[in-house]
C-alpha cells in the first residue's frame, strides 16, 4: 500500500490526468443520464396513457335485447355498427378481475330512429367519473360549451357534430327518446370506440329505455363494457387473456396501444442502447488511460522486476491503481455533476427550453459500479501486457 | 545436476528491428564456477549486454539456455524467476535504472521489498551501506540531485543490499570518472574478499584484466577464441 500511495503521489500529474478523465466522463455520464431519465419518464408517462383502452360487448342478430319490443322503439342497443345483446354486471366483474385491468366502466348505448330529425340519434348513458368512460367515450375535459351531465333526468350532452348538423344549442330541448331532453352542454370527444350523438348518466338512460320505451329488463345493466389497461404495453396481454377466458365477447380497440407500445420499446431500447454505449465508452477511456499510465511506467515496471519484484504484486499495485484512479473520479464526477444540476435547477435552465436535468440518486451507486467495474476491466490489458513481458524487454525497450 | 554455478549452452538472441533480424547473440557457450569473478569484454554492440541480460534472465534466448544452479531460468515459472531475481541474483545497470521519483533510501529500500524485510532490518541495512559509501546525508535525495558517480554508487548499494550470490555488472565504471571507477573497483573487491560472490562483469576495456580470474571476449555476438 506503501507503494501505491508513493507511485500515485509521485506521479501525481498522471494521476491528476487519470482521475480527471474519470471525472469528466462520469460528469457526461451523469448529465446524459439525468436529461434522458427525465425525458424517458415524461415520454412513457404520456404514452402510458395513449392506447390503454377498449370496449367489449356481445354482438347479436336481433334488433333488441330480451322481451325488447324493437318495432315500436324502432331502435337498438348496437356497439360498433352492429347489433348487441345485454350484458350483466357479471360479466363486467369477470373482466376486471384479469390480470393488468386497471378499471371497468358499463355503458349502454342505444339507438332510435328518429323521421324528425331523418335518421338515427344514438344515446350513450355513461358512468361518469371513470378513466374507463373518459377514454372510450367522453369526459368533461372534451366540454366545449355548456356544463357536463349532471344527475338532471332531463339533462343530456351533444356531440358537437350532432349539434352542428341538426343546428342546436346549449339549452334546445331534443323530442325523442319518449319525452323531452335538454342540451345541457356540447362535447368533442375526438375519435372514441363508445362515440354516440347524445350522453346522459348511464342511470338516466336505463330508466328511459326501461320506462320509456320498455326496451331492457331489470339486471340487464349495459350492453357494453369500457375497458381501461395499466399500461399500453400489457394491452395484448389481456385481449388475450379476455379471449381465452370469454371468447363469446367481441373487442373494439383503436389499436393505438400498439404504435405506443412500439414507441415506448423504441425509447426503452435507444436508452439501454446509448446506457451501454456509453459504458463501453467509459471502459475504452480507462483502459486507454491504463494502458498509457502502464506504457509510461514500463521501464519503472522493467525495473522492479529485475529487483524480484512478481508479476502478481505488480498486478496487484496495477489493479489497486487503477480501481483508485476510477472510484475518486467517478466520486468527484458525481458531486460536480450533482452541483451543475443543482445549480441548473436553481436557475431553472431547460435544455432547448424543454428538457429539464434532474439528479438521480439512483445513478451514483450505478456509476460507482460502472467505474469499478471499468477500473478493472481497463487494468486487465496493462496486466496481460506485464505477464507477457520479460523485465529486460521492458527496460531495454525505453532506455 | 551441473558442476558449473551458472552455465550457458549455445546462447543465441535475435532482435527483428524494422523486419529485419539483427543477431545479437551467436552461439555463446560458458561455464562459471561460483565465486569466480568473470570479465566479458568487447566493444559496443558486442553484445555484452545482452549476454548479460540473458544470463541474469531478464530476457529469453532465441536458442540455447542458461543453467544456474542446476535450474533452467529459461524454463521457470514468473514467480520462480522473481524469487531467484530477488535471493540470488543482482544486477548492476549501465545507466543505473534507479527511479526518477523515488529518494536514494527508496532506491535502495525496493530492493528489499521482496525480501520481506521488516521495516527496521531495511533501515538498518540500507543506512549501514550508505554509510559505507559515504552517501548517508543523501538518503533523502532524488537520483537528480546526486553527481553520475553516486547516482552509479546508489545503483550498486542497491545491489549489495539484497546480498546476492550472483552480481552482474554492466559497465560499472563506463560512466563514472577515474576515480569513481577505482573506488568502486575496491568495493567490488572487498566484496569478494568478504562475502562468497560470483562476479560477471562487462566492460569495453576499462577494467584492468587482472581484477577477473577469467575473460570472455566478444566480437559481433560471438566468443572469440
Amino acid at each position: 500500500m506503501n507503494y501505491l500511495v508513493k507511485e500515485l503521489r509521485s506521479h501525481s500529474g498522471r494521476t491528476i490526468a487519470s482521475i480527471s478523465g474519470y471525472i469528466i466522463a462520469t460528469l457526461f455520464i451523469l448529465l446524459m443520464l439525468s436529461v434522458t431519465g427525465t425525458n424517458q419518464e415524461s415520454s412513457t408517462r404520456i404514452l402510458k396513457g395513449t392506447g390503454t383502452h377498449f370496449i367489449v360487448y356481445i354482438p347479436s342478430n336481433i334488433s333488441c335485447c330480451v322481451s325488447c319490443d324493437s318495432e315500436s322503439s324502432n331502435g337498438s342497443l348496437f356497439a360498433e355498427g352492429v347489433n348487441t345483446i345485454m350484458l350483466t354486471k357479471d360479466v363486467m366483474d369477470s373482466i376486471k378481475k384479469i390480470k393488468g385491468v386497471k378499471e371497468v366502466a358499463p355503458y349502454l348505448l342505444y339507438k332510435i330512429y328518429e323521421p324528425k330529425y331523418y335518421g338515427d340519434i344514438s344515446l350513450g348513458g355513461v358512468e361518469m367519473n371513470s378513466i374507463a368512460t373518459k377514454n372510450n367515450v367522453c369526459a368533461a375535459t372534451n366540454l366545449i360549451s355548456g356544463k357536463f351531465l349532471s344527475e338532471n333526468p332531463d339533462e343530456v350532452v351533444a356531440e358537437e357534430s350532432f349539434a352542428l348538423a341538426h343546428n342546436l344549442a346549449v339549452g334546445d330541448t331534443l323530442k325523442t327518446y319518449g319525452g323531452k331532453l335538454i342540451l345541457a352542454g356540447i362535447v368533442n370527444s375526438g375519435i372514441k370506440p363508445g362515440k354516440a350523438d347524445l350522453y346522459a348518466p348511464i342511470d338516466n338512460v336505463r330508466r328511459i329505455l326501461r320506462d320509456k320505451l320498455k326496451c331492457i329488463s331489470p339486471g340487464f345493466d349495459m350492453n357494453i363494457v369500457l375497458v381501461e389497461v395499466e399500461d399500453a404495453r400489457i394491452q395484448n396481454q389481456v385481449l388475450l387473456q379476455l379471449k381465452e377466458r370469454m371468447k363469446y365477447l367481441s373487442v373494439s380497440s383503436y389499436n393505438c396501444y400498439q404504435p405506443a407500445t412500439d414507441v415506448m420499446k423504441i425509447m426503452e431500447n435507444t436508452s439501454a442502447l446509448f446506457s451501454i454505449l456509453i459504458f463501453i465508452f467509459l471502459i475504452i477511456f480507462s483502459a486507454k488511460t491504463q494502458l498509457t499510465s502502464l506504457m509510461e511506467r514500463f521501464r519503472e515496471i522493467g525495473i522492479l522486476k529485475s529487483l524480484g519484484w512478481s508479476n502478481s504484486k505488480l498486478s496487484h499495485q496495477i489493479l489497486l491503481i487503477s480501481i483508485f484512479q476510477a472510484l475518486v473520479g467517478a466520486s468527484i464526477g458525481v458531486l460536480f455533476g450533482f452541483l451543475i444540476i443543482l445549480l441548473i435547477d436553481s436557475y431553472h435552465i431547460k435544455l432547448f427550453n424543454l428538457i429539464e436535468f434532474q439528479f438521480k440518486y439512483s445513478s451514483i451507486s450505478a456509476l460507482l459500479i460502472l467505474s469499478l467495474i471499468g477500473g478493472l476491466i481497463a487494468a486487465i490489458f496493462p496486466i496481460v501486457k506485464l505477464y507477457h513481458t520479460r523485465a529486460g524487454e521492458m527496460i531495454n525497450n525505453f532506455m | 545436476m551441473s558442476q558449473y554455478q551458472i552455465e550457458c549452452v549455445s546462447l543465441s538472441k535475435h532482435f527483428v528491428s524494422k523486419n529485419q533480424t539483427v543477431i545479437a547473440l551467436d552461439d555463446v557457450s560458458i561455464c562459471l564456477n561460483q565465486n569466480d569473478t568473470v570479465m566479458i569484454k568487447g566493444r559496443s554492440g558486442a553484445g555484452k549486454s545482452t549476454l548479460l541480460n540473458l544470463m541474469s534472465g531478464l530476457i529469453r534466448p532465441t536458442v540455447g539456455k542458461v543453467i544456474i544452479e542446476s535450474s533452467c531460468i529459461n524454463e521457470l515459472s514468473d514467480d520462480s524467476l522473481s524469487k531467484l531475481l530477488s535471493a540470488k541474483i543482482g544486477i548492476i545497470f549501465q545507466s543505473f535504472n534507479l527511479l526518477p521519483t523515488y529518494t536514494v533510501y527508496e532506491n535502495i529500500e525496493i530492493a528489499l521489498v521482496p525480501k520481506g524485510l521488516s521495516k527496521y532490518e531495511m533501515k538498518e541495512n540500507i543506512m549501514s551501506l550508505l554509510d559505507q559509501f559515504n552517501l548517508k546525508n543523501k538518503a533523502q535525495l532524488l537520483p537528480s540531485e546526486l553527481s553520475v558517480g553516486q547516482q552509479q554508487k546508489v545503483a550498486i548499494i542497491r545491489t549489495l543490499a539484497k546480498q546476492p550470490s550472483i552480481i552482474f555488472a554492466d559497465e560499472p565504471t563506463g560512466s563514472v570518472d577515474n576515480q569513481t571507477a577505482e573506488e568502486i573497483l575496491e568495493y567490488l573487491t572487498n566484496l569478494k574478499k568478504e562475502r562468497q560472490v560470483t562476479l560477471v562483469l562487462a566492460t569495453h576495456g576499462n577494467i584492468p584484466d587482472k581484477f577477473a580470474d577469467k575473460i570472455f571476449i566478444l566480437n559481433n555476438g560471438k566468443l572469440a577464441n
